[in-house]
């Protein structure tokens, strides 16, 4: 028998007590490793998702520019239209490597997400779509037999949710067409998973919008060059550009000004788990006076005395901090459900990234708090002298 | 000149609280050579208790000299005192005072886990078995009769092979059969073992078996009588 198990015997005589205390870390574990793993990963799926997008600059109607990049990332449509034209004027530009026109729509169907109702995206593209989306690829199928053809390519999951395959046919709710399904696009991982694609002159003629575009998707021959090229477009009064990078850069400031809320939110629930640790450890203390009387008069020192109550907060912890890595790890795709419906916009991917570093991180977190917080009780226990115990006992 | 173990002189000692100041011991000189197996008798607040708490280093005297195995415990701090106390004094109290959650056999090893010695692993099954008790070893305290709480709390004191055996009123809670086998059982470990031994009891009759008894009374030394066997 040694200290360790002297201590562990000790919580094991107040079992409920004692498991309400690890319950309290696990929770606080739980809470901490979820934000942190949230925190790391929605930036590497906002950062995967614009960097599966292709495009580098995005060409726009005029308004609020991370409006414009929210709903592109969303392939959402409603924002205003630029003309088609714009796209012909500037396809010349010497520092474009790839350009492509796009139509995005979006239309209510009563009868998705089995009969509760939900926006379908649609998007129109040309040929010279596929160029720019180097991991897009039709896994099924062929692209469209013409430009202006009732066809439509399906994203991997509007495929799946709808149960489509090629042959298939859809229509749009509210339009009176049918589109006969040709292909299906690959998983990418990205919001265009969920989107009907169709050729882009039928999405302008289906949603009475000829001649017109919601954005140009722009690959540039070096990306260096983006404000030469961002000042030879400036004349064009109706049009912004939108470098990607920079929509990346400002959504990650967003996400980083959370981060200090959620820090806060953890920090609290860290410090409640310490309070109720050193009150658990404190109380115990003081029921054991005489205990720990005892175990001087017969030889523990202060420091065996400091060791035995520091470690059974040590074990606190310790198996909190387990409970709440387990908790962490599977209570983490119910938080990541739960953040996908509050977030506007949540990018592709996973969003909670529970990585081994970060629960190792938050495992030494624990137990160095465990440390800090056993010490005063520690302290207390041995400080208690004998001599008192043995005479009130007299 | 045989080996002093206890050596006091002039040994006071005062409790004060708000109201008023108490003298336990009022300056006393004692001296106990090894081996040797001394009952400290008087009444209660005579000063027995605070005698023994004194020698086993539980507490500190207001003035005097204590010199206890060569060591003087004014010049060392409580840490250290507790290190010399774990490998060279085994107490034994009235109320047993067993740790309620450790079994007899966990009670036992308790003062060797305090003393870091974690290779003597016999030596509690042999120490209860001893005293008698080798068909309790699992048992716990609230499971044991006074006399096998009693020689639990012996076997505890003895763990860690003391020199000096101090037993504050050990029969105090027990009947008088238990009483009588407690004394019989350090009467034989005084003779098998040379074990020095320095018992305080209300008890006269078992006062009686020990080799030497000192009276208190009023904080002095008011007989020190030799018994001759």
């Amino acid at each position: 028998m040694k200290f360790l198990i002297l201590a562990y015997k000790n919580l094991k005589r107040r079992k409920s007590r004692s498991f309400l205390t690890i319950g309290g870390v696990a929770v606080a574990v739980a809470v901490l490793v979820c934000l942190l793993g949230f925190n790391a990963g929605y930036q590497g799926a906002l950062t995967s998702d614009i960097d599966k997008m292709g495009y580098q600059v995005v060409v726009t109607a005029k308004g609020c520019p991370y409006e414009a990049a929210t709903m592109i990332l969303n392939g959402e449509a409603g924002l205003k239209f630029i003309d088609e034209d714009i796209y012909k004027q500037i396809t010349s530009d010497p520092d474009i490597d790839k350009i492509t026109p796009l139509l995005a729509q979006l239309a209510y169907d009563p009868e998705k997400m089995e009969g509760k109702g939900g926006f379908t995206n649609y998007l129109g593209i040309e040929e010279s779509y596929m160029p720019l989306k180097p991991n897009v690829e039709i896994i099924k199928g062929e692209w469209f037999s013409g430009n202006d053809v009732n066809e439509a390519i399906l994203g991997y999951d509007a495929a799946e949710s709808e149960k489509k395959s090629i042959g298939d046919k859809i229509s749009i709710p509210g339009k009176d067409i049918v589109f006969t399904i040709v292909g299906i696009f690959n998983r990418t991982g990205s919001q265009e998973d969920g989107t009907v694609f169709l050729p882009l002159k039928t999405t302008q003629r289906i949603f009475d919008v000829e001649g017109k575009l919601t954005g140009i998707g722009i690959k540039l021959k070096q990306i260096e060059k983006i404000s030469e090229f961002e000042d030879r477009l400036y004349p064009i009064a109706s049009i912004q550009v939108i470098s990607m990078s920079q929509v990346k850069g400002t959504i990650l400031n967003l996400v980083n000004s959370a981060k200090v809320l959620i820090m806060s939110v953890a920090f609290i629930a860290i410090f409640v788990a310490i309070i109720g640790v050193i009150n658990t450890i404190l109380m115990s203390v003081f029921e054991r006076t005489q205990e720990i009387g005892i175990m001087k008069a017969i030889g523990a020192s202060r420091l065996d005395i400091f060791q035995l109550i520091w470690m059974e907060t040590l074990i606190v912890c310790t198996l909190g901090g387990i409970f709440g890595s387990i908790i962490a790890i599977f209570g983490g795709n119910l938080v990541e459900l739960l953040v996908r419906k509050v977030m506007p916009y949540a990018p592709g991917g996973r969003l909670l990234l529970i990585t081994p570093q970060l629960l190792l991180l938050s495992f030494l977190g624990v137990i160095i708090v465990g440390i800090i917080s056993g010490l005063y009780p520690a302290f207390k226990a041995a400080s208690m002298r004998p001599i008192e115990v043995i005479r009130s006992g007299e | 000149m045989e080996e002093l173990v206890i050596k006091a002189s002039k040994l006071k000692k005062e409790y004060s609280s708000v109201s008023q100041k108490i003298v336990a011991l009022k300056g006393i000189d004692i001296e106990i050579k090894k081996s040797e197996f001394v009952a400290i008798m008087g009444p209660s607040g005579a000063g027995k208790t605070t005698f023994l708490n004194l020698v086993g280093y539980l507490d500190r005297p207001t003035s005097g000299e204590l010199d206890i195995l060569g060591c003087d415990p004014a010049k060392f701090n409580e840490e250290k005192l507790s290190r010399i106390r774990i490998g060279k004094i085994g107490f034994v109290f009235e109320e047993f005072f067993l740790i309620s959650f450790l079994n007899a056999l966990e009670n036992v090893q308790l003062p060797l886990i305090f003393a870091r010695d974690y290779k003597n692993n016999n030596r509690p099954r042999d120490l209860l078995k001893r005293v008698g008790l080798d068909h309790r070893l699992t048992h716990f305290p609230n499971e044991l009769s006074g006399g096998e709480l009693q020689r639990v709390a012996v076997a505890r004191a003895l763990v860690n092979n003391p020199e000096i055996l101090l037993a504050d009123e050990p029969t105090g809670n027990l009947d008088t059969r238990n009483a009588h086998e407690l004394f019989n059982l350090f009467r034989d470990l005084n003779r098998e073992k040379g074990l020095t031994i320095v018992v305080a009891t209300h008890n006269i009759r078992l006062g009686y078996s020990a080799d030497r008894i000192i009276h208190l009374n009023d904080g002095k030394i008011e007989q020190d009588e030799r018994l001759v066997k």
